[in-house]
Formats: structure tokens, C-alpha cells, sequence
């Protein structure tokens, strides 16, 4: 019996004996449809939230680096946000070569050396080629980097010198604590 | 029917939330079981400094870094400068003093880590407040208990009222008064130290309770509301239904 | 052969977009005729709000699962780890476990209350016997699902929970053992055991979903019984779906999350237990195993038995008796109203299946023991006494319309 009103569901309609189709616009429904809404998408958020850094990850934010074991001439690698970062602790001869070439028609990103430090003898950069991502080892021809997968070359001021690369290192975000800790994130 | 039902269901159910234990527990009001709290930044203080001088010694914390303290309103300097007293990185997590293999040499296991004590253990911190409160002067065995105990009590295993079987591996650690400095002056009697210690195990179980609490209220109360509003709704639009 | 129904030609894309979409997936048949026009007995109780929550309960389950799958691992020295991981690191993290821990727990008292509604009213009865047994199926994979969810977290009741549990098989004569070493994929309950444990604790909630659409397929060929369990016939006694059931599903939502989002936020773990916070030692065991309350009626049937084999057999009796419910009543009437004997026996049978819970969360000793072999000789008599029972019983006149 049941099954058979089914099949003929689609006419039921508002008659004399059937229950007035209520007004849906009707004011209170409107009020509780927009609470409801509300409380939905309030209840989205914490899955949402879920998924983005969680506190032990986000306690990596930022990253202290002890600087005084690294002797003047030599780098060290450090690890921020998952992601390596050179230090490299510039000598005499670093600096000046740094600041020599700042003019250099070389430059395929021109930019000077003191916009890219904090302290002459600090360089802090991105380990990260602006290419395709690889890690660029020590080597090239301008006394600084040099990547392996596409053979870009960066200088002691970690600006790029030879393509396929478009643009410098990058320089992350960082503040000096004090004269042998920095803080970067 | 429903509500016989339910009726039922109400007198039934509470019982099968059972706990297992043979010992009961006092309870005692910990103000953290209010439906709003706020964590006590001094008493979490304290009871960090009781866990730190005295549990580490051999429990771990092994969940918990000075970090954490920041959920307890303290501020990253605090944290830290508690982290560097220590001589540790913010951080690095609350580790045993003791390796294990001392542990289980001295006393025959390794000492349980304490993060998440309070949560494995019927009576959460009262447990943890009675276990304390549960040895006696010289680790006598009360007149009660000697029936258990006719040859006196096993090696290497200590009388505590609370504790099931009664035969804990666990000397008393909270040995007598002073045992740790507070930094606010308060008085480091034996009540105060079990009462404060226990407090911050509770905060190591779930340092989210604050939150759990906060936005709970919230919920709850839009819930209310939600419900409300639906009960006018729904009988706005069954008004034409003849029963 | 029968011909496809012809449909005409396609309405034009562009002038009739849902016309479009409809000639190719009726979805106006799916939405209206299931869901909007669906007609639905107008006299309906609160009693009816349960199946619509079960599915909700459903879905809050998949969902809050998922999104803890995203965090959690399944491998014995990390289990136990990245729960805590969840609690304390992931953000709100600790919401999101709390309702699927409590979740679990209320998506039974829902099914168990939508069931002995079913049992009430007779909604077992001709022409629903198959959509009962489904929901019968559903019961059982609800149970694996739940029974293999709570070893995920490796605590000691995780790990000693399905020892024991497992353990029930090797009753099976001559392969026992070797089926419960099969299941474990070991000697003893171990990694491998939570891998797939995991695996299938993933993939039986959307097998659970599966088998609900044939359970609502089932439902909605022949309509909802009604509390006065008669045929309705006529056009009257209808009302569409939407929007009186919708809202009135949708108020009932409302009822049902306030102690549910209670529970969440303050009381998550007084439906667990304290010891599967210890993280599992196969060199310890718990000095009271207790399972999740959800099982304790089955469980106290287990041990009312003396004889480990006939134990178990008793315990899956007592779930699968359930399939046959349909063909032990023979009676013609459905609601228990208008049955005076039948409805004495739900009361007794309600009653005494909550004692039954209760027998199972003591120890099995003493008196509780005899306690629940009476309560289990209850519970198989309600069913057994059915076929007697329903021929003898005089029903009271039934209505004629509602």
C-alpha cells in the first residue's frame, strides 16, 4: 500500500485534507536557517584547523642557531622549517669579494651585499636553489655555491651568477639574539 | 515507551561506567573539574618544582616540554628561563633522570612515566593525592592490613594504604617537609607538595582541559538555543497536522 | 526483455540545465521522491528520530575518523604515541578524538534504542524481514568496527581486550588456533594485528554505509511501520518528508547533541577506561578486563556459561537469534499495544538486558554470575517462547485508521 502512494508521491500536494504547505520564508524558520548555517560552519573549523601545523610543529617556527662554532671561512647547514639554511661566516677576502662585485654586470639579480646581511660577517641564506628546489653544494666560480642539478652558481653573498636559476638565495628572516646566537623565523 | 525506556537506561548505565579498584579512593574537590577553570599559574609552579626536584629523579614526563607551561599562561621566558635552569632547550621533553636500566636495578621496574598518570588511574588526581598520602611512619604495616602481610612485607616493596594489593615498589617520595624551595613563599609542608604535585599531573594529563572548558560552554549554549529554536520551527509546521 | 522506460529527447542544455542533468541522473527521483515528497505516516513518535540519528552518528564517525587517520599511526611502538600527539599537539585535536570516543559510544545507544523500537512495534514483521536483518548486519559490523577501533589506541585494555577477544575463536574444533594465529598474523597479538586492525577499522564504516543505503532501499519499498503497527492506506495518513520529518529529524539532532557535546567536552573519558592509558604491556594484564559497555550484555552471556565452547556459541547466538526474530513471531499484529503478552515480555526482555549489562561490568564471580545465567536464560527464552507465545495470544482489537 505504502509503495503505491510512492509511486504517485510526486502529486502529493496541499489539498483541502492535506496540511497547508507551511510558508517557508516564514520569519522564524528564516532566524533558525541562519543559526543553523552559522553553527555549520562553525563546526567545519576545527577540522579545518586540524590539518595545519600542529604545536609541536609549529614550536619549529622559529629555529636558534649558536654561531660560535662556526670558524670565519667556513659555513654551516642548519635546519628551519624542515629546510636547510647556509651560515656562512665570511672572511676579509668573503666580504670584500661580496662587495666588489656589488655593481658587476654579472649580476643577473642585481642586488648589494649590505641588503643582504645583517652583519658583514654573518651571511644567512636559503639553501634552497631558485630554480627547480635542489640543494646547491660549495663550489662554482664566484667563491660561493654551486648547484648540482643544474649547474646554477651563487656568490659569497649567495647571489645567483650563472643561470638557469632566476633569481638570488633567499635571504630568511632573522634577528641576532646576540653577537653569537640568531634567531631565524 | 520512550520514556520508560530512557528511564531505565538512566538507572542502568551509570553502573556500567565502573571502576575497577579494590581500594576506594577519597575524594577530594580539585577545582580544575569545575565547568569552567583557569589553570593556578602558581600552583602549576609549584607542583613543577615537586615533579622536577623530586619525581624526575625517576619518573619521566615524557609528553611534556617547557613549552607546554605556555598553556598554563606562562609567558616563552618563563618557560624558558625555567628550560635553562634545568639546563635544557625549551623544547626538549621532561626525561627520567634515570635511565632504566637503574630503575628496574633499584627497584625492580621501570618507573611509569607521569604525563599521563592522572588519566590511568581510576580517581585521576585524587589517586595520585591518596597514593601519596597512603604510607605510613617507617613504612609500618597498620594493624588492618597485617593479615595480608604475616611475614612482613615482600622485599623490595613498601606499604601504601591506596595502592591496589597494597605492596607498592615505589618508596615514599615526598619524605617529610621541605623538601623543595617555592618560589612564592608558600610553605613546602608534605599536604602542600602532594596537593601541588597532583594538581600539575593533572595539567601534564591534559593541558587542553582549559580549552576543553572554554569553548564547551560556548557549544553548549548555542546547542541550546539550536534546539530551541528547532522545537518552534518544528511545531510551527506540524500546526496543521491532524493528529 | 523488458524495454528501458523511454525517456523522450534530452532537454536542451542550455534552456533546461536541471532538466539536462535529470534525463541522464534522476537525481529528482533521488531527492524528491526519497527525501522531499517521500510519504511518511503522519503519526509517527519520537521513537522514529532514532534511525535518522544512527546515520547522523554514522557520519560524525567517518568523519572525525578520517580526520584522526590524518594523525594517527598504526605500528605498536608509535600507536599509543601519536594519540597523544592528537591530545596534545595536533590543534583541536583533542575535540576531534573526544567526539569519536564518545561518538562510538553513542552511535550504540542510538542503534540499541532505534532496535528495541523495532522490537516494540513489530518492525520486524512482514513485509520488513529483510530490512531488519540488514540492520541486523549493520549491528555486527558495528561491533568489529568499534571492537577493532578500540585497539587502535595500544593502551593495556586495547591490547588485552583483543587477546581476549580473539581468543574466543580458537573454540572453533580442529583449526581454532590456527585461525586465531591467522587473525593475529603472529603468536600473540601484535603488530601485524593493529595493521589490520587499522586497516579494516578504516574500510568497515563505508561497508556500514553500504549496507544502510540497501537498509533505507529496504525501508523505503514498503514505507515506515507506525506505532499503531497497521497498514496504513489511506492518502491522509501521509505527509511528506519535507519539510515535517526533516525539521522534526532536525530538532531531534539538537536533543541528541547536547549530551553527546556534553560528554565531549566534559566528561570524554568517563565511558572508557582508566587502564588504556597505560600503554600495552603483553607482560601485564589488567586486574579486570572489562569491555567497552556497548558489549557487556554479550559479554556477561559469555562468561554466565561454565563451558568455554558453549560460552562462546551462546554469546553469537544471542546476535544472530536476531535474524531469525522474524520467523520465532509468528503473530500477525506488530505494535506490542495491542499484544498483552508480547509486551510483558518486551518489558521483561528490556529490563533484563540492562541487568545483563550491568552483570558484565562486575566480576565474574559469585552471585553475579548466577545472576547473569538467569538473565541469559531470560534472554534466549523471550525469543524461544515467541513462536508458542504469538499463537495463543489474544491481541486487543486493532484500529482501524491512526
Amino acid at each position: 500500500m505504502a509503495q503505491k502512494t510512492a509511486k504517485t508521491s510526486v502529486k502529493i500536494t496541499p489539498s483541502k485534507e492535506q496540511p497547508q504547505q507551511p510558508d517557508r520564508r516564514d520569519f522564524l524558520t528564516t532566524v533558525f536557517g541562519m543559526f543553523a548555517g552559522v553553527g555549520a560552519v562553525a563546526a567545519v573549523l576545527p577540522f579545518v584547523r586540524s590539518l595545519s601545523p600542529s604545536r609541536d610543529v609549529a614550536a619549529q617556527a622559529t629555529t636558534e642557531v649558536d654561531l660560535s662554532d662556526i670558524a670565519e671561512g667556513s659555513s654551516k647547514t642548519v635546519m628551519w622549517r624542515g629546510k636547510p639554511i647556509f651560515i656562512l661566516h665570511r672572511n676579509a677576502e668573503q666580504i670584500a669579494a661580496a662587495k666588489r662585485d656589488d655593481g658587476a654586470a654579472s649580476l643577473l639579480d642585481p642586488q648589494n651585499d649590505a641588503d643582504r646581511v645583517k652583519k658583514e660577517k654573518w651571511l644567512v641564506v636559503s639553501a634552497i636553489c631558485t630554480h627547480l628546489g635542489c640543494v646547491p653544494g660549495k663550489g662554482g666560480q664566484h667563491g660561493g655555491w654551486l648547484c648540482p642539478c643544474h649547474g646554477s652558481q651563487f656568490d659569497t653573498s649567495g647571489r645567483l651568477r650563472r643561470g638557469p636559476a632566476a633569481s638570488n638565495l633567499e635571504v630568511p628572516p632573522y634577528e641576532f639574539l646576540n653577537d653569537t646566537t640568531i634567531r631565524i623565523g | 515507551m520512550m520514556r520508560k525506556l530512557l528511564l531505565t537506561a538512566a538507572l542502568v548505565l551509570p553502573t556500567a561506567s565502573f571502576a575497577a579498584g579494590s581500594v576506594d579512593i577519597p575524594t577530594r574537590d580539585w577545582d580544575f573539574e569545575r565547568i569552567q577553570s583557569d589553570w593556578d599559574k602558581d600552583r602549576i609552579l609549584r607542583g613543577y618544582t615537586v615533579a622536577t626536584q623530586v619525581c624526575l629523579a625517576c619518573h619521566g614526563l615524557k609528553y611534556i616540554s617547557h613549552r607546554d607551561l605556555m598553556r598554563a599562561d606562562f609567558t616563552e621566558n618563563e618557560a624558558k628561563k625555567l628550560a635553562a635552569d634545568l639546563g635544557v632547550k625549551l623544547d626538549d621533553k621532561l626525561l627520567s633522570q634515570m635511565d632504566d636500566q637503574t630503575s628496574v636495578e633499584i627497584y625492580g621496574k621501570v618507573a611509569p612515566d607521569l604525563s599521563v598518570m592522572n588519566k590511568a588511574r581510576a580517581g585521576g588526581a585524587n589517586y595520585v593525592w591518596a597514593l601519596l598520602h597512603g604510607y605510613t611512619e617507617g613504612d609500618k604495616i597498620p594493624e588492618k592490613y597485617k593479615k595480608y602481610f604475616p611475614d612482613g612485607m615482600p622485599t623490595g616493596s613498601y606499604f601504601n594504604k591506596y595502592f591496589g594489593g597494597h605492596a607498592i615498589a615505589m618508596p615514599n617520595p615526598i619524605t617529610g617537609p621541605e623538601l623543595v624551595e617555592y618560589h612564592d613563599g608558600t610553605e613546602a609542608s608534605v599536604d602542600n607538595m602532594i596537593e601541588d604535585v597532583a594538581y600539575f599531573m593533572q595539567f601534564t594529563a591534559e593541558p587542553e582541559l582549559k580549552d576543553r572548558q572554554r569553548l564547551g560552554v560556548y557549544v553548549l549554549l548555542y546547542l541550546f538555543i539550536f534546539t530551541i529554536l528547532a522545537y518552534f520551527v518544528k511545531r510551527h509546521i506540524w500546526r496543521d497536522v491532524k493528529k | 526483455m523488458k524495454m528501458k522506460k523511454d525517456r523522450g529527447p534530452s532537454p536542451d542544455i542550455l534552456k533546461d540545465p536541471a532538466g539536462w542533468v535529470d534525463y541522464r541522473l534522476p537525481f529528482k527521483w533521488l531527492v524528491n521522491d526519497h527525501l522531499i515528497d517521500y510519504p511518511t505516516p503522519k503519526n509517527l513518535s519520537y521513537m522514529w528520530n532514532f534511525g535518522s540519528l544512527a546515520g547522523v552518528a554514522l557520519l560524525l564517525q567517518i568523519v572525525t575518523g578520517l580526520f584522526l587517520a590524518m594523525h594517527y599511526k598504526g605500528d605498536v611502538t608509535l600507536a599509543f604515541d601519536s594519540i597523544q600527539h592528537i591530545m596534545r599537539n595536533v590543534q583541536g585535536g583533542w575535540l576531534i578524538r573526544n567526539m569519536h570516543m564518545v561518538g562510538a559510544s553513542f552511535f550504540f545507544i542510538v542503534v540499541y534504542i532505534h532496535m528495541f523500537r523495532g522490537l516494540y512495534y513489530g518492525s520486524y514483521k512482514s513485509p520488513r524481514e529483510i530490512l531488519w536483518g540488514l540492520g541486523v548486519i549493520i549491528l555486527l559490523l558495528m561491533m568489529a568496527t568499534a571492537f577493532m577501533g578500540y585497539v587502535l589506541p595500544w593502551g593495556q585494555m586495547s591490547y588485552w581486550g583483543a587477546t581476549v577477544i580473539t581468543n574466543l575463536l580458537s573454540v572453533i574444533p580442529l583449526v581454532g588456533d590456527d585461525i586465531v594465529i591467522w587473525l593475529w598474523g603472529g603468536y600473540s597479538v601484535g603488530d601485524p594485528t593493529l595493521t589490520r586492525f587499522y586497516a579494516l577499522h578504516f574500510v568497515l564504516p563505508f561497508v556500514i554505509a553500504a549496507v544502510t543505503m540497501l537498509h533505507l532501499v529496504a525501508l523505503h519499498t514498503h514505507g515506515s511501520n507506525n506505532p499503531k503497527g497497521i497498514d496504513l492506506k489511506k492518502e491522509t495518513d501521509f505527509i511528506p518528508f519535507h519539510p515535517y520529518y526533516t525539521m522534526k529529524d532536525i530538532f531531534g539532532l539538537g536533543v541528541y547533541l547536547m549530551p553527546f557535546l556534553f560528554m565531549v567536552f566534559y566528561l570524554p573519558d568517563a565511558l572508557g577506561h582508566p587502564d588504556n592509558y597505560i600503554p600495552a604491556d603483553p607482560l601485564v594484564t589488567p586486574a579486570h578486563i572489562v569491555p567497552e559497555w556497548y558489549f557487556l550484555p554479550f559479554y556477561a552471556i559469555l562468561r554466565a556459561i561454565p563451558s568455554k565452547e558453549l560460552g562462546v556459541l551462546a554469546m553469537f547466538a544471542s546476535i544472530l537469534i536476531l535474524f531469525i526474530l522474524p520467523l520465532l513471531d509468528r503473530s500477525k499484529v506488530r505494535s506490542a499495544s495491542y499484544r498483552p503478552i508480547y509486551q510483558q515480555m518486551f518489558w521483561i526482555f528490556a529490563v533484563n538486558a540492562l541487568v545483563l549489562g550491568w552483570c558484565g561490568a562486575q566480576p565474574a564471580e559469585g552471585i553475579y554470575v548466577i545472576i547473569a545465567r538467569v538473565c541469559t536464560f531470560v534472554y534466549f527464552a523471550f525469543f524461544l517462547s515467541l513462536p508458542l507465545v504469538s499463537r495463543i495470544e489474544k491481541p486487543r482489537p486493532l484500529p482501524k485508521g491512526i
